[in-house]
């Protein structure tokens, strides 16, 4: 036939011709033939594939072959052509598409060096082009409508995150100005010890002056968090900060302080933050070089170490040697962060590195109270209505407090949960909707891809609305308004209760997650009123009051209640006023908290008079005043009553948790197995899983559960799994292949017995028709199938290849999940 | 409360032990059990049930070791077939469930839409699951990602240059930007080749796009592969896949494969998001090249080639391979024989007449890779028979007297 020539670049490729095209022409040869090029040819050993043919198989082998040969095949005449797979599945890397807005079938491939670009003909694969408008005013329509559902994501999920970072920027703002105001007065004391005159400051080495002024100003910043991931944000709000004042500042990492490239890495880093260019060497007179030529010296060089304890003792010292000896030129100041103790220096740096730090100890806030803060803005005080059930919340808590305790995975869990939420509700644009205030209208959801109808349908579909809505059969659009209007004040009252509880208890320690988690509990003792239902709570009433009456003195509302009670005069009054701003939107409780504020005022007033009138007292005036006194106190008493018995009502009347509010799904993520998938990968347990119970994933009839038999129509790789069940953590190969081989042979023994029903229970494997009607698995195929599902478990890394201490065994490396 | 936390991540350099072929300590194992293979998190308490049973298998199994040592079968007891027969055989492998493998290939294509929507939000997609996920994400990528430029590295080949992979990354880039703007006259550009690693970030990272929301997707197949196990490989990857415009998808296969990131690489910078997505495709590709246990190490095999090509050679040069494989049988432990002493030897024989003619027939052998050379501790040049003592057994009856 004709030839056709298709350019192969790469050193080593698999080529397979597809056996529809070899079946009928098994005698036709493949020619396949490394052309000559300008370049000659470069002898390469090649390994490449194999034709089937029919099941016989002829392998061909190119000895010859050029960086950019061609390889020939002649294409057969039959219209199904020569399918030829030219994969370059040895490249290290192919580039499988460029960007465009339609299809392509253009792959190309390369490596750095040369680049040539192949094309292959997929048109066989392609579909007919008959509908292929429809086709594609069908997808640009749902490209459209999956890019307005990311852009109402990241609408509500920025308005979430950006109020999340300001405050923990804000929570960081004092310490932060009291590290500038520190690097300040450091560099004046730097800038004392003398400054560098012009001939000086142009030889390439240091300036030498007594010891005193090579100390190096260091400020310890106790991190105090857990994962070093969340000092990461930290420091480089601290580097904006820094930066905003002026100085300039450069972020290493203990990445850079390892003992395997020398000091030369960390001073490359250091120059490349500085310095623009290329750098060829890192030298340290470069830096000084590059600080004298600033327009206005006036300002210092801050250097910040995130994570002080990871780095390498050896270099970090080496490093402040360096800086020391040169401080003069270059006017550097530590920033290290520490996660333990200020002992940690001493326990990593050599004394003489010691004595060049000058060091001072910065107090960063503590992980509980940032936690507090982002919980407080992500669900409580948050712009945007999104929020999570009660399951998830108990669910990201145990994530924090258990697994992972750091605020930046927490965050992360949320975005996740949000991405969620986006990607599996239908009408999640609501939440857009909520975001830009358009409460007066319905909601247009034909922009998002989903018609009015369609909208009401799913929104009165759900088990919410279902469940607490049935009686009403009028579903128009002012329904749904009403539905939404309703959700939202039930969402926002519930988190001004929640900000009021928080606000009575936050002395004691007490983290918000937790205090949100019982709040959000719609089974909770404090949501029964709100029962949506007994779809939805289906709890029996004696057993809920028991568990009530059980309840009753646990639980962090019912703390914040008491305490409440007992708070002292001054206290209350803080508290009050705090009330008297969130309640604002609840008139009813605005009032009496306004009214409370103002006896506590006047209770306060009397007060200081008594104080005073207290230096002129006589004894017999005393009788008297202590029955004033009793008065006060009866009056404080009464006070804090009312106030107790506010907050209780407000918690009995306004705390609905969101599950019992219709409609709640639309704002309310609760795919709380999704999300623990998502975030947490259990790799080594699935994989194992995936091998025991590939039936579940697969679904095939051949294999159907037969108690713990193995079976050998199963996967080659799940048979030898489960073989070495049996083994110890080293496995003798001979018996591991013989018990294989046992296992395979009896599906010989199966397919003899019952020919007709294996038939009839798997028609699907060929293996089994071609072993029922070859007599046997050759020796050589089960050794092949054996070999091959090694190489599978070595993939997957549950085996490793026998060593020289032990030629004749595989050692397991997991074991069971 | 904290106490229950888990042990800070390991230093990586604690990888290399654990995945090299080295001895490997109980303690690193345990501890790489209570820390990386905790069931996912439960609200209920079977989770420390759970986690009981997994260290209880482990001791059993460690129990189990030491009885199972008295079984001394050997490779060889197998009697491995011809390894030509064996290669031919694997490469024939009808796959099992063929129909099911596909059908469930298909069914991940419901995903597509979901896995698109969350690499659009900046996750970084990590695809688990035993079977071969290449096919599935290339054809993910080639239906669902049309509108960027997608690159593919493959981890499973021994050696990448991630240098050459950001030039090619790079240029990619800078070519969608210039389709984007096609108005704007191009600046000059540098080429990429011969710019640093900081450079080629900080161009990926940058906020010369138009609209942010443009990207090049990056596909790593095997990001625990051979070619990318290496620390540094590993923290290029996460500074790559944490710039604005590149996403990362990638699949692991390796049990171990989390360990290769520390917690600033899988929260900040690969931003994972998981996706279970077993394919039971089997790893042709990623197994290439992984040895075939029964072709690797069959001294039967080797020995009987080493018989053919001996017995094509002269009858004296057989007997100078004869005097070798004896010396090698008799000082099993020594680096092997110098040649100096097979020189003496053989001449003694009268199998050589000089070192020229011997050195012809070390010429000989060693194009056959029948004899290989090395120094012993006191620098002498030493032949030696790359053949294990029973594979020498068995070839010694085969060679003339």
């Amino acid at each position: 036939g004709s030839i056709e020539t298709r350019e192969v670049h790469s050193a080593v490729a698999f080529v397979s011709a597809r056996r529809e095209w070899l079946d009928g022409k098994q005698n036709e040869r493949v020619e396949v033939e490394a052309q000559k090029t300008e370049s000659g040819l470069v002898p390469t050993h090649l390994a490449l594939g194999s034709c089937h043919r029919g099941g016989a198989t002829s392998g061909f082998t190119v000895s010859e072959f050029t960086p950019a040969g061609k390889l020939l095949v002649p294409s057969g005449s039959s219209s199904k052509g020569l399918h030829l797979h030219c994969c370059c599945y040895m490249e290290p890397f192919t580039i499988l598409h460029k960007a465009s807005s339609r299809k392509t079938d253009k792959i190309s491939t390369g490596t750095g060096k040369s680049r040539t670009t192949r094309r292959i003909d997929l048109t066989a694969s392609l579909p007919a082009s008959t509908d292929i408008s429809d086709v594609n005013a069908a997808e640009s329509n749902e490209r459209h409508y999956s890019n307005m559902r990311m852009e109402a994501f990241e609408a509500v999920w920025s308005s979430t995150e950006s109020s999340i970072k300001d405050v923990l920027r804000e929570a960081n703002a004092t310490i932060f100005s009291e590290i500038h105001e520190w690097v300040r007065d450091s560099f004046d004391t730097i800038v004392s010890f003398g400054v560098p005159n012009f001939h000086e400051a142009t030889q390439p080495f240091p300036v030498v002056k007594d010891a005193t002024s090579k100390q190096i100003f260091t400020g310890l910043v106790l991190t105090r968090n857990i994962e070093f991931v969340d000092d990461l944000v930290t420091f480089e709000d601290l580097k904006q900060h820094l930066k905003s004042q002026g100085c300039h500042v450069a972020n290493l990492s203990s990445v850079d302080f390892s003992s395997k490239n020398g000091v030369g890495t960390c001073l490359r880093s250091l120059l490349g933050q500085f310095v623009t260019g290329s750098l060829d060497t890192a030298d340290i007179s470069m830096l000084a070089t590059w600080y004298k030529e600033q327009q206005n010296n006036d300002n210092p060089v801050v250097i910040i170490i995130d994570d002080m304890e990871r780095c390498c003792a050896s270099i970090l010292s080496e490093f402040i040697h360096m800086l020391s000896e040169w401080v003069l030129k270059v006017p550097a100041i530590l920033i290290m962060g520490v996660a333990t103790t200020v002992d940690a220096p001493r326990n990593v740096l050599p004394s003489n590195a010691l004595h060049r730090l000058h060091a001072r100890k910065f107090t960063f806030q503590s992980l509980p109270e940032k936690m507090n803060y982002v919980v407080e803005t992500a669900f409580v005080k948050q712009s945007s209505e999104f929020t999570i059930s009660h399951k998830t919340a108990v669910f990201m808590r145990n994530y924090f407090v258990h697994q992972n305790g750091s605020v930046t995975s927490f965050i992360r869990a949320l975005k996740i949960a949000c991405a969620q939420h986006f990607s599996t509700q239908p009408l999640c644009f609501i939440l857009h909707w909520f975001l830009r205030d358009e409460d007066n209208e319905v909601p247009q959801s034909h922009i998002y891809g989903l018609s009015q109808e369609r909208m009401l349908k799913l929104a009165f579909d759900l088990p919410s609305w279902k469940s607490t809505n049935n009686q009403i059969t009028q579903l128009s659009g002012e329904t749904l308004l009403d539905g939404l209007t309703q959700l939202k004040k039930l969402h926002k009252t519930w988190r001004m209760v929640v900000l009021c509880l928080y606000e009575a208890i936050k002395g004691e320690n007490v983290q918000l997650l937790d205090l949100m988690c019982e709040a959000l509990d719609p089974k909770g003792p404090f949501a029964s009123q709100f029962d949506i239902g007994s779809r939805v709570l289906p709890s029996d009433d004696s057993t809920s009051q028991k568990f009530h009456s059980l309840e009753k003195n646990k639980g962090l509302i019912n703390r914040a209640i008491r305490r409440v009670k007992e708070l002292p005069a001054n206290q209350l009054l803080v508290l009050m006023k705090a009330w008297e701003k969130h309640t604002v939107d609840v008139p009813e409780f605005h009032s009496e908290v306004k009214a409370l504020v103002l006896s506590l005022l006047k209770l306060e007033e009397n007060g200081e008079s008594l104080n005073q009138n207290k230096v002129e007292m006589t004894n017999t005036r005393k009788q008297a005043l202590r029955g004033h006194l009793n008065g006060a106190d009866k009056n404080l008493r009464v006070a804090n009553e009312k106030a107790s018995n506010l907050v209780d009502l407000m918690v009995r009347r306004y705390m609905c948790p969101v599950e019992c509010v219709a409609l709640h799904e639309v704002l309310c993520f609760d795919c709380v197995d999704q999300l623990q998938a998502a975030l947490i990968g259990d790799m080594r347990r699935r994989i194992q899983m995936d091998l025991q119970d590939f039936h579940a994933i697969i679904r095939c009839s051949c294999c159907s559960k037969r108690g713990s038999t193995i079976l050998p129509s199963m996967p080659d790789s799940s048979i030898m799994y489960t073989l070495a069940q049996e083994h110890g953590d080293v496995v003798n190969v001979h018996d591991w292949y013989q018990s294989f081989k046992s296992v395979v042979l009896s599906t010989h023994m199966v397919s003899k017995r019952g020919k007709s029903r294996s038939k009839q229970h798997s028609p699907t494997p060929k293996k089994r028709k071609t072993t029922s009607e070859l007599s046997q698995p050759s020796e050589a195929s089960i050794q092949a199938r054996f070999c091959k599902a090694i190489v599978e478990l070595q993939v997957t890394g549950l085996v490793r290849m026998p060593n020289r201490r032990r030629p004749d065994y595989l050692q397991r490396l997991a074991f069971g999940s | 409360r904290k106490a229950k936390l888990f042990p800070p991540v390991p230093p990586l350099s604690f990888l290399h032990s654990f995945w090299s072929d080295g001895e490997q300590t109980p303690e690193s194992r345990t501890f790489h059990s209570a820390a990386f293979c905790r069931p996912a998190m439960e609200i209920n308490d079977g989770e420390e049930e759970e986690e009981f049973e997994f260290s209880r298998n482990y001791f059993l199994a460690k129990e189990l070791g030491g009885s199972s040592k008295k079984s001394g079968r050997k490779i060889s007891d197998i009697d491995p077939v011809d390894e030509q027969e064996l290669r031919t055989a694997a490469n024939n492998l009808e796959p099992k469930h063929e129909r099911e493998v596909a059908s469930l290939m298909e069914s991940y294509k419901a995903s597509y839409p979901e896995w698109g929507f969350m690499l659009r939000t900046g996750f970084g997609l990590l695809m688990y699951g035993f079977g071969s996920k290449k096919a599935l994400i290339e054809d993910f990528a080639s239906t669902s990602l049309t509108e960027y430029s997608v690159v593919v590295i493959n981890g499973y080949v021994q050696s990448i240059n991630l240098k050459q992979v950001m030039v090619a990354i790079a240029e990619v880039w800078w070519d969608q930007l210039k389709a984007k703007r096609r108005n704007s006259p191009s600046q000059a550009q540098q080429p990429f080749n011969s710019r640093s690693i900081d450079d080629l970030l900080a161009f990926m990272d940058g906020q010369e796009a138009d609209d942010d929301k443009s990207f090049v997707c990056i596909i790593v197949n095997n990001i625990d592969g051979p070619g990318l196990r290496e620390p540094e490989s590993q923290h290029l990857l996460a500074r790559i896949a944490s710039c604005t415009h590149i996403r990362i998808i990638a699949s692991i296969d390796h049990v171990n494969a989390p360990l290769l990131w520390d917690k600033k690489m899988v929260h900040t910078q690969f931003n994972w998001y998981w996706y279970h997505v077993p394919t039971f495709a089997p790893y042709v590709v990623e197994g290439v090249f992984f040895p075939l246990i029964l072709a690797h190490s069959s001294t039967a095999q080797s020995a009987k080639t080493a018989a053919i090509v001996l017995q094509s050679l002269t009858p004296n040069a057989q007997s100078v391979f004869r005097v070798l494989a004896e010396y090698q049988l008799s000082h099993p432990d020594v680096e092997g024989m110098p040649i100096e002493s097979l020189y003496a030897a053989s001449r003694e024989r009268f199998l050589v007449s000089s070192q020229v003619t011997l050195n012809s027939h070390l010429t000989e052998f060693k194009d056959h890779e029948l004899v290989k050379t090395r120094r012993n501790a006191d620098g002498q040049d030493c032949v030696y028979i790359p053949l294990a003592n029973d594979g020498l057994q068995k070839l010694l009856p085969e060679i003339n007297p």
